[in-house]
């Protein structure tokens, strides 16, 4: 009897909360290797609510109870996603920020300052957690967009505020990674959360790392759900050199480069790579410098993703007549689909997938739906101007996007000089709304937002000019000659359906910097000055002037004039003997 | 019963002289990549403290810069302090505790004084007690009297001596160990004047602490000199957290010659001086204890501080009455608080159509103010 109950209650466990995990791993051009690490768990809202913690994290859970915050979203990115060449970003860019660290979250409060108290609760906790300086967003870090986010959740209560904030000066590294890591439930020690080391992660060539947690609402049952994503563009050449061995590149000895021969100049001293037309060769251990520990014994098998319904933990994304050989002591799962091969994971084993250099056919690569890039326009130290420039590729079909930029308070935007030109010209105004928050200096930034529209085949150009504000002494940070970030621009596509963004670049604002000495310069001229000035007028002040006739000879005069006595009268005396001779 | 109590009196008796937890505080305060032998430095002593046992949640690290992850490394995710490279100090599980621009002055002193904001994450806070043996270590570029927080301001010694008065009278610390490895180190602990602190640094005043030597692949110097033989003599003679090896034992294999400067230490403020202080454990300071104090059989202490935390509940209650007076007062002035209706803190829509409404008023308003003069003058002119 006792038995069965158990057994009930680990079955109603069990349904209140699961754990899943999948990898996707697609080969792009150029060598590159696009990893995309997915782990979702849940947990009932009851359950939440009286702290019973299965697979949601502890320590982040009773964060989001203490700010009460009721959805939250967190990146740590770095890097550029090369879109020309790797084509549309994974999860529709949404599971990616700005360069830097990116955190928007809706909070439960009655009040705008209510709001404030919480989040500035929230940023401070997080920091703490996650070893960054989540702290510093503060209230000239804070916007609160209108159009740009949408809850992921279900959300009954109407007091929600959504507040946003980022850094983009913020650095990503190991000790972000650490924390996110052992939020998971099998903390990297099994399953595919095996293979996240902060030594590939942060050598790749783009990478992000997202916590989304958001309440699922289904026929009147809540569960709270946590997803945590990592994607990053690997380099397989650079992930390829064993770690051991220098990673610093060594040129190859003559014998051993391919040359392209048919290339004109190609000559003892001179080479142009061949290009072999192959898929580069790799393998799970010699990319990530370690295989799959096996199976996380924790995970249920994947559910919910129309692209993986019924599919397995490991995903890769080839050509069907790739050779893919694996590597595993105990039998595992497979299943192909098209373009798609997945794998269950064995229990307690070692994992590896070894992909051969192939000539074939790389995978097709979808198409971005814009195009985006941002950049700071002028010279000099007062003015300056931002452009964006978005290109609509469809050739038939009308974007609609909304754009949201987030200033710091020090770059000052002058709206009236906001243009909107579309190329080829176009009879529409392409800004259809504009949300605008002035900045006010030193409280807050700039919060502009603006729906606009690109016609197919057509290139908008945004611009608008901005001014420079001249920091005070203690303001700068102990870098500022490096320049300023400035977040990046927030895209988000309005096409319906699932959400979709895209995040320009971060940009890097020179302001005009003092000479940082010029205080020091200033001390020692004044002081050299009062020290002049003072010793002179305390010079006069304190010396007595006499006439010289009142001066009382001292006994060296004295004792001169009486030697210039007897001389001048044994010289007399010796003239008068002269003369009377 | 008479037994157990007589026990665990010895037993109080016996720990009353010992610290209950260990903490480190390792701070290294310059930025810029030319400076990574600092990081290195420091991250040599986490390794180290960890090693020997003191958990995450008992370390603060300070790291200003970060050179893991620099555009400039070679070895991505990686920081070194030896040119052979076999050991990586950022390893796989590392917890930064200030870093980046949080590395400041003040940020040092408030939390070596606790005095920080009521958001502060526990993480980022020193929870010491007077049972608490902490470990200061400090590395950066520093002068007689200062130390230089991220090329940007200074610690001086009297700021630092002052903080660790206001941690003694606050009851932060059981004892100190103090470590500085700068130019003209000594000079930054000779201020001090709190009981319990060992104090020793890299060099004397008007004298250099030096690099030991540079990795041609990382591109700059990787350890300091005196940094390099404290690690020395910890990896190799304190392998374990047994080990009785004393500070008189870790002091003593200084080596003037190969630091090339000369390390200094400070005993005087150690209760028994330097005998005392030079036979405390190495492990007292670098590694974790976790022992546990028992007081339920002090029951003449509890009345004690059942009378302590009255008197403190009638203390509050009339500071809370006083502020209720001073309340009253202010409520038969009350000071409204100007309120603008409808102010929230959102982007305003900006409204393209309102443009021409206003436009026209601003026009109908300089026609009223010409018509306005034109009157007056006519008025003047009759």
């Amino acid at each position: 009897m006792f038995l069965l109950l158990i057994l009930a209650l680990t079955a109603l466990c069990a349904a209140a909360s699961e754990y899943h995990e999948r990898l996707l791993l697609r080969p792009l051009p150029q060598n590159a290797l696009l990893a995309s690490f997915n782990f979702r768990s849940n947990s009932s809202q009851q359950s939440f609510d009286q702290q019973n913690f299965r697979y949601f994290p502890r320590s982040l859970g009773q964060i989001l109870q203490h700010a009460h915050t009721k959805e939250l979203h967190l990146r740590f990115s770095l890097g550029r996603w090369d879109a020309e060449v790797w084509g549309a970003r994974p999860w529709h860019g949404a599971r990616e920020g700005g360069n830097g660290v990116e955190l928007w979250a809706w909070v439960e409060a009655e009040s705008d300052d209510e709001a404030n108290a919480r989040w500035s609760t929230l940023t401070n906790a997080l920091s703490g957690l996650f070893c960054a300086s989540l702290n510093f967003i503060d209230s000239t870090r804070t916007i609160r967009p209108v159009m740009s986010f949408e809850p992921e959740g279900t959300h009954a209560n109407a007091s929600l505020q959504l507040l946003h904030g980022t850094l983009p000066h913020e650095v990503v590294c190991t000790e972000n990674l650490t924390p996110f890591v052992k939020l998971l439930p099998c903390k990297g020690k099994a399953g595919i959360s095996s293979l996240l080391d902060g030594h590939k992660l942060f050598d790749a060539s783009w990478q992000a790392m997202a916590i989304d947690i958001r309440p699922v609402c289904e026929n009147g049952e809540c569960v709270l759900e946590i997803e945590q994503t990592v994607d990053m563009v690997l380099d397989l050449d650079r992930s390829k050199r064993p770690r051991a061995d220098n990673p610093i590149p060594r040129p190859l000895p003559t014998e051993d480069l391919e040359c392209d021969t048919s290339k004109p100049y190609h000559a003892e001293d001179s080479c142009y790579p061949l290009d072999k037309g192959t898929e580069p060769g790799w393998s799970l251990e010699q990319v990530f410098g370690r295989a799959i520990k096996g199976s996380c014994p924790l995970s249920t098998e994947w559910w919910g993703d129309e692209m993986m319904a019924g599919g397995k933990t490991v995903c890769i994304n080839v050509d069907p007549e790739r050779t893919v050989d694996v590597r595993s002591a105990k039998p595992y799962g497979e299943v192909k689909e098209g373009h798609m091969r997945c794998y269950q994971l064995p229990d307690g084993t070692d994992f590896d997938l070894e992909l051969h250099e192939e000539v074939i056919p790389p995978i097709p690569l979808d198409q971005p739906p814009l195009h985006a890039a941002r950049a700071i326009t002028g010279y000099g130290q007062e003015r300056g101007g931002v452009e964006s420039v978005f290109t609509n590729p469809s050739l038939t079909e009308t974007l609609e996007i909304v754009y949201l930029e987030s200033l710091p308070w020090y770059m000052k935007p002058y709206i009236h000089t906001l243009k909107a030109r579309l190329s080829p010209a176009a009879a529409l105004d392409p800004i259809k709304e504009t949300y605008y928050r002035p900045a006010s200096d030193r409280h807050r930034g700039t919060h502009l937002e603006l729906l606009l529209t690109i016609p197919p085949a057509s290139t908008l150009t945004l611009s608008y000019d901005f001014e420079k504000a001249i920091l005070r002494y203690t303001e700068y940070p102990p870098d500022p000659n490096r320049g300023f970030d400035v977040a990046a621009a927030v895209v988000r596509l309005v096409s319906g359906g699932r959400p979709e963004y895209l995040r320009t670049t971060t940009l890097l604002l020179p302001l005009p910097t003092p000479d940082f000495s010029m205080p020091y310069n200033v001390i020692i001229l004044t002081s050299t000055v009062m020290a002049l000035g003072f010793g002179s007028i305390f010079n006069l002040l304190v010396r007595r002037l006499v006439a010289a006739d009142e001066v009382p000879p001292t006994p060296l005069v004295l004792a001169l004039a009486r030697v210039r006595g007897r001389v001048g009268a044994a010289l007399r005396g010796l003239l008068r003997k002269g003369k009377k001779e | 019963m008479l037994l157990r109590l007589v026990l665990l009196l010895t037993a109080v008796a016996a720990v009353a002289a010992e610290h209950t937890s260990n903490w480190a505080v390792l701070v290294s305060t310059s930025r810029f990549w030319f400076n990574y032998r600092h990081m290195a430095n420091v991250l040599s002593l986490y390794r180290t403290v960890k090693r020997l046992g003191i958990p995450d949640s008992q370390i603060i690290l300070m790291l200003p810069d970060d050179m893991a992850c620099n555009a400039r490394n070679a070895f991505p995710g990686t920081v070194y302090n030896n040119a052979d490279r076999a050991l990586d100090l950022y390893g796989d599980n590392i917890e930064v505790d200030y870093r980046g621009y949080e590395v400041t002055v003040p940020n040092f002193i408030r939390l070596l004084t606790d005095r920080v904001g009521e958001d502060m994450p526990r993480s980022k806070r020193l929870l010491t007690d007077d049972r608490s043996n902490i470990l200061v270590y400090m590395t950066g570029h520093g002068g007689n009297e200062f130390l230089k927080f991220q090329d940007h301001e200074e610690i001086s010694a009297f700021d630092l001596a002052d903080a660790f008065a206001q941690m003694w009278e606050k009851k932060r610390y059981h004892e100190i160990l103090f470590m500085i490895d700068t130019c003209q180190a000594n000079t930054m602990y000779s201020k001090f004047y709190s009981p319990n602190i060992i104090a020793t640094g890299s060099s004397e005043i008007d004298e250099s602490s030096y690099s030991h030597h540079a990795d041609n692949d990382v591109g700059v110097a990787v350890i300091d000199r005196y940094t390099y033989y404290n690690l020395d003599f910890l990896e190799s003679q304190v392998r374990e957290p047994s080990s009785k090896k004393t500070l008189g034992d870790l002091f003593d294999s200084y080596d003037e010659e190969k630091i090339h400067s000369h390390p200094g230490f400070r005993y005087d403020l150690f209760p028994g001086g330097q005998d005392a202080a030079r036979s405390r454990l190495v492990m007292d300071f670098f590694g974790n204890v976790q022992n546990v104090e028992l007081e339920a059989a002090q029951a003449w202490n509890e009345t004690a501080w059942r009378e302590d935390l009255e008197q403190l509940e009638r203390m509050i209650e009339a500071a809370r009455r006083r502020h209720n007076d001073t309340a009253e007062v202010l409520v038969e002035r009350p000071i409204e608080k100007p309120r603008v209706v409808g102010e929230r803190e959102r982007a305003a829509k900006v409204g393209v159509q309102g443009a021409w409404g206003s436009q026209i008023v601003g026009g109908a308003a300089l026609v009223g103010c010409l018509g306005v003069w034109l009157a007056a003058s006519w008025f003047e002119g009759k």
